[in-house]
């Protein structure tokens, strides 16, 4: 395997102007300098994508993701380090790019396709290709300010793909358009990248870089965290989330100020089935739950909580035990608590949280909540999964 | 910072996206006016009417030649200078949306007003070629001027264009600077007035002023020249290489440095 892209300790310092430069103040050397911060988006990244290799890069909001797949792209050239990409790049980082609202959508295929590095000749040849792929026959001597926002990038993505680059970037696109045409752009994908394209994808949607990409970078503060098998990566941007704690509290929420500090609940973490600490848990599979509890005052009728939001804000499963702690707990005790749970949920990041009552409603304690990731059957969703099996009679 | 070699190499293997991007460049401008691509010769057509009007009626300025064919001449050149230098040096500001996602030479971005405004500087030459001989003006082997005097206003017009769009991706001032310079620069130069009529300091301005050669060089052409206009060429082609040599300079340093200012 020949690496196509290959990163070797690059990084991107951002120089932020506390004024803008003033032509004036400039000429003259008012001043020796503008005030100026600069701030490091990306740092000392180590990163060689394969031919046919499909990566993928996750992290949270202003991570570096999309700093870095600037570089790649050639847009700006790195502060440090070296970017090397062999043969033809197509960003994908916003589809349709030169589009112009008054030209034809011809007009813009050919347009786009040299932008993207392709002959005049080479978009005759492959005009009907692109055109079938974007499903628009009877819209191709329309200006393209006529399109829906589906059909702007339908064929702004049937171009990029055509222009057969030997390096994909992909950021953040396909979230528009229809399921139907997210399907077979993925179809599409695998199929340049089975032909030898490498491609790159920056997504927030774990499930779509889970199903493409075999090896996934967490990008975390500028630096590349982790690289490995996805399913380990999603893990570990699980933990990432978990250390940012910008979750909103779950339903285990607001303890009243007249109990607070009765009782703290720390040391969350998830098991899998084998007991390993992990942020990624199969749909369907065990996992366990287990923290500490430490009791500071006395408790009356204690409840023990469980409850599991998915990314939408809404409570997928709650529960809680009355029988598992010894009633009253008394000041300066301390347990450590397990509860097994099935996951039987669809694909997506949920956040989990422990939580203590007093009787049913008393809020006592909660935990931070606990992101992880659960990956099921790609076609289903909604809350739960069910396990549907299907039939013919 | 790209090398020089490597700049005009990548010039030279965008050229036909620099021709498309010209010429959607130039078609999108008058897709949506009924009367289209009229309004590309109309305009400086008209322009270079009122003048010759006011300037051969009111005012009385003796060129010894067709009025008419001498201020048209000369609004050939000036138009197509000060209308690509305005669109040249925010084309890398202005073409952000292009530039922030996807890498082409920047380089292209300015260049491709100097190409799109070829063709309206194509189309008013050939009117004004055909209007020579029903003014009265015979047009004979000089009318070959007119090939040296395309070259230097596309060099000299581009070489500008490069440096201004490089300096208003840092000075957003330029734009207004331009704008504002645009219309004392057109009095300063010999577009309805012979270069002979100006005196002293005045004359030394329009000497020194680039475009001044490329409108006598128009004028070998049409209308006939002033006794000094190889002077005139000679300051033109000398400007014109500085600038060119000025913009690779910029462009060659912030090739990719550029969107992380836009």
């Amino acid at each position: 395997m020949t690496a196509v892209v290959e990163l070797t300790g690059v990084g991107k310092c951002f120089t932020k102007y506390e004024d803008a430069p003033m032509l004036v103040t400039a000429a003259l050397r008012l001043r020796q300098r503008t005030r100026r911060s600069s701030l490091w988006a990306v740092r000392g990244v180590d990163l060689a994508v394969d031919q046919g290799e499909c990566l993928g890069i996750i992290g949270r909001n202003g991570s570096g993701k999309s700093t870095l797949l600037s570089m790649l792209a050639g847009v700006t050239a790195p502060t440090e380090g070296v970017v090397a990409v062999r043969g033809r790049v197509a960003p994908l980082i916003s589809v349709g790019v030169g589009f112009h609202p008054e030209l034809t959508g011809r007009e813009n295929v050919y347009v786009n396709g040299m932008i993207l590095g392709m002959g005049r000749r080479e978009i005759d040849a492959s005009l009907d290709e692109i055109v079938a792929f974007a499903e628009m026959e009877s819209f191709l001597d329309t200006p393209v300010k006529f399109y829906s926002s589906g059909m702007f990038v339908r064929l702004g993505f049937a171009v990029a793909v055509q222009s057969r680059p030997d390096v994909l970037l992909v950021d953040e696109v396909l979230a528009v358009g229809d399921l139907a045409f997210q399907l077979k752009c993925y179809d599409r994908m695998l199929a340049i990248r089975d032909a030898g394209t490498s491609i790159l994808v920056v997504s927030h949607n774990l499930n779509a870089v889970r199903l493409m990409c075999s090896r996934t970078g967490v990008m975390a503060d500028g630096r590349l965290r982790f690289l490995g098998p996805t399913n380990d990566a999603i893990s570990v941007y699980h933990d990432l989330l978990g250390e940012a704690r910008e979750l909103e509290p779950g339903p285990g929420g607001q303890v009243p100020p007249e109990r607070a500090g009765a009782a703290t609940i720390e040391a969350v973490e998830v098991l899998d089935g084998e007991g390993r600490a992990t942020r990624h848990v199969a749909g369907g599979d065990r996992m366990v739950v287990r923290a500490r509890l430490r009791v500071h005052g006395p408790v009356d009728d204690p409840y023990f909580g469980v409850a599991v939001t998915n990314e939408s804000g809404n409570q997928a499963y709650t529960d809680s035990s009355r029988d598992l702690l010894p009633r009253p707990l008394v000041a300066g005790s301390d347990f450590t608590v397990e509860v097994a749970l099935r996951a039987g949920l669809v694909t997506g990041s949920y956040t989990l949280q422990i939580g203590l009552t007093d009787g049913v409603t008393a809020r006592l304690a909660a935990s931070e909540p606990l992101p992880f990731f659960v990956s099921s059957r790609p076609a289903a969703a909604g809350v739960a999964d069910l396990e549907g099996s299907f039939r013919l009679l | 910072m790209t090398p020089v070699p490597e700049l005009l190499a990548s010039v030279w293997g965008s050229r036909q996206l620099l021709a498309i991007l010209a010429r959607k460049d130039f078609y999108v401008r008058y897709r949506r006016a009924s009367l289209g691509l009229l309004w590309a010769v109309g305009l400086p057509v008209f322009q270079a009417l009122v003048l010759a009007l006011v300037f051969s009626k009111v005012v009385r300025i003796h060129t010894g030649t067709n009025f008419a064919v001498f201020v048209l001449t000369g609004m050939v050149g000036w138009t197509y200078f000060s209308n690509t230098l305005s669109a040249a040096s925010t084309a890398i500001v202005d073409g952000s949306g292009l530039s922030t996602r996807i890498y082409f030479p920047r380089v292209l971005l300015p260049l491709v007003s100097v190409v799109a405004n070829l063709y309206g500087y194509a189309i008013t030459l050939v009117i004004l070629l055909v209007l020579c001989p029903i003014l009265g003006v015979g047009l004979g082997p000089g009318l070959l001027w007119v090939v040296p005097a395309t070259a230097l206003v596309v060099a000299l017009t581009a070489g500008a264009g490069l440096v201004a769009s490089a300096l208003h991706v840092y000075f957003r001032d330029i734009r207004y600077i331009i704008t504002a310079a645009v219309i004392g620069w057109f009095y300063l130069t010999p577009v309805f007035y012979p270069l002979r009529l100006a005196h002293g300091f005045v004359h030394a301005v329009v000497a020194a002023n680039p475009v001044t050669g490329v409108v006598e060089l128009l004028r070998a052409a049409t209308a006939g020249v002033d006794p000094r206009w190889g002077w005139t060429v000679a300051i033109s082609v000398g400007w014109t290489i500085g600038l060119l040599a000025v913009g690779t300079v910029l462009h060659r340093r912030y090739n990719r440095l550029f969107t992380d200012l836009l």
